[in-house]
């Protein structure tokens, strides 16, 4: 699935991922492929996108939002 | 006929002018890209915003923007208006102030002689103007030029949300530059709270996708709404300094042109000065040889 994490000053990342984890207002949770249209809130906390190969990249964000739909994931982050 | 050495003296200080106005506006025509790189850059993460609340409020009652969508008496009013710190740029300044003016004695005259319409400024143009009348200015914010960033900008407007939650004011409108492009900026005046119900008219056509939300609509909205104010402030700024580098790279452009025909003429008036002088020294030099000759 495809994944862009997006700031107001810049975009941190964009790319084929197989995970996302993300810290949810209501807690942390995970995306993946194939996951159903979400929109949610985030809160301050470590975004994690697993690659194709399996590596691990973070971003900290301060706060933000999330959608994914047609397995496209846009994380609006601050 | 003007005497030498004088225009002389001018012409070199007419063209250090012109070699000053013209690495202006190299300054300015560089800052303007760059400028107009952070808007595009904020561009997409608006538009995905506004998607999204549209997507949200697609199916939720207007009024569901909570505290920041409450209508109230418009009785005190609160101006952000939006200059550069240095001049030189033309009408910049002046449009915006005029725009300001405008407001205090047509839109809300009536607000203003009870001494209930404040300003935000952000930019030392609009805080010396505004400062003259005394309390009028809430806060100022011009060192904010030095680092625009989001992170930057957010506190200012969180501070007129929390001002308008509070009830100190009423309504919050929003004057800047809008960058039209490198030689038109228009000042607008963009209402900014109470929030105004997105427009439906993309309603039917995103209703089609059924999306879980985590927590529950609402919370998000209230959640987006104070994200999608910081942004529109933040747009604002950088859209105004975009048009203050486009109003400078204009006017130093002018400056310049008119600074050449300046040299121009100066350089005629020399030339004609020098001949006449030449010629009167041949006069006399003719006269006194044939004086001589008797």
């Amino acid at each position: 699935m495809e994944v862009e994490i997006v700031t107001p000053d810049a975009q941190l990342f964009q790319g084929e991922a197989t995970l996302v984890q993300l810290p949810g207002t209501n807690g942390s949770f995970e995306i993946m492929n194939n996951h159903a249209p979400i929109i949610a809130s985030l809160v301050a906390g470590k975004v994690k996108v697993l690659d194709k190969a399996n590596a691990a990249k973070y971003f900290d964000i301060k706060g933000g939002v999330v959608e994914m739909t047609k397995n496209k994931i846009i994380v609006l982050a601050e | 006929m003007a005497n030498l050495k004088e225009v002389r003296n001018r012409i070199t200080s007419v063209s250090s002018t012109s070699q000053i106005t013209s690495a202006m506006k190299m300054v300015s025509a560089a800052k303007l890209r760059r400028a107009q790189d952070a808007v595009t850059r904020l561009r997409p993460y608006a538009g995905k915003l506004r998607e999204i609340l549209e997507n949200l409020s697609s199916s939720l009652d207007a009024s569901d923007g909570g505290q920041f969508s409450v209508k109230r008496e418009p009785n005190k009013i609160l101006i952000v208006a939006i200059t550069s710190n240095r001049g030189l740029c033309g009408g910049f300044n002046a449009n915006i102030i005029k725009l300001a003016n405008r407001l205090l004695h047509d839109d809300y005259a009536a607000q203003n002689k009870k001494g209930n319409v404040k300003f935000v400024t952000i930019g030392k143009k609009a805080t010396a103007y505004f400062s003259k009348t005394p309390g009028a200015v809430v806060s100022s914010h011009d060192s904010i030029y030095d680092a625009l960033t989001f992170n930057n900008v957010a506190p200012i407007a969180e501070s007129i949300m929390d001002q308008f939650v509070k009830g100190d004011f009423d309504k919050v409108v929003v004057l800047y530059n809008q960058f039209k492009n490198a030689a038109v900026q228009l000042a607008v005046n963009e209402a900014y709270l109470p929030v105004e119900a997105a427009p439906t008219k993309s309603l039917k056509k995103v209703a089609s996708v059924d999306y879980i939300f985590e927590p529950e609509k609402q919370s998000i909205v209230q959640d987006l709404i104070p994200k999608s104010l910081k942004i529109q402030l933040y747009k604002a700024l950088l859209d105004s300094q975009a048009a203050e580098h486009g109003a400078r790279m204009t006017a130093m452009h002018k400056a310049t042109d008119n600074a050449k025909d300046m040299l121009k003429e100066l350089k005629l008036t020399y030339n004609k000065a020098r001949q006449a002088a030449i010629t009167n020294e041949i006069l006399e030099i003719v006269s006194g040889a044939n004086a001589l000759k008797g």
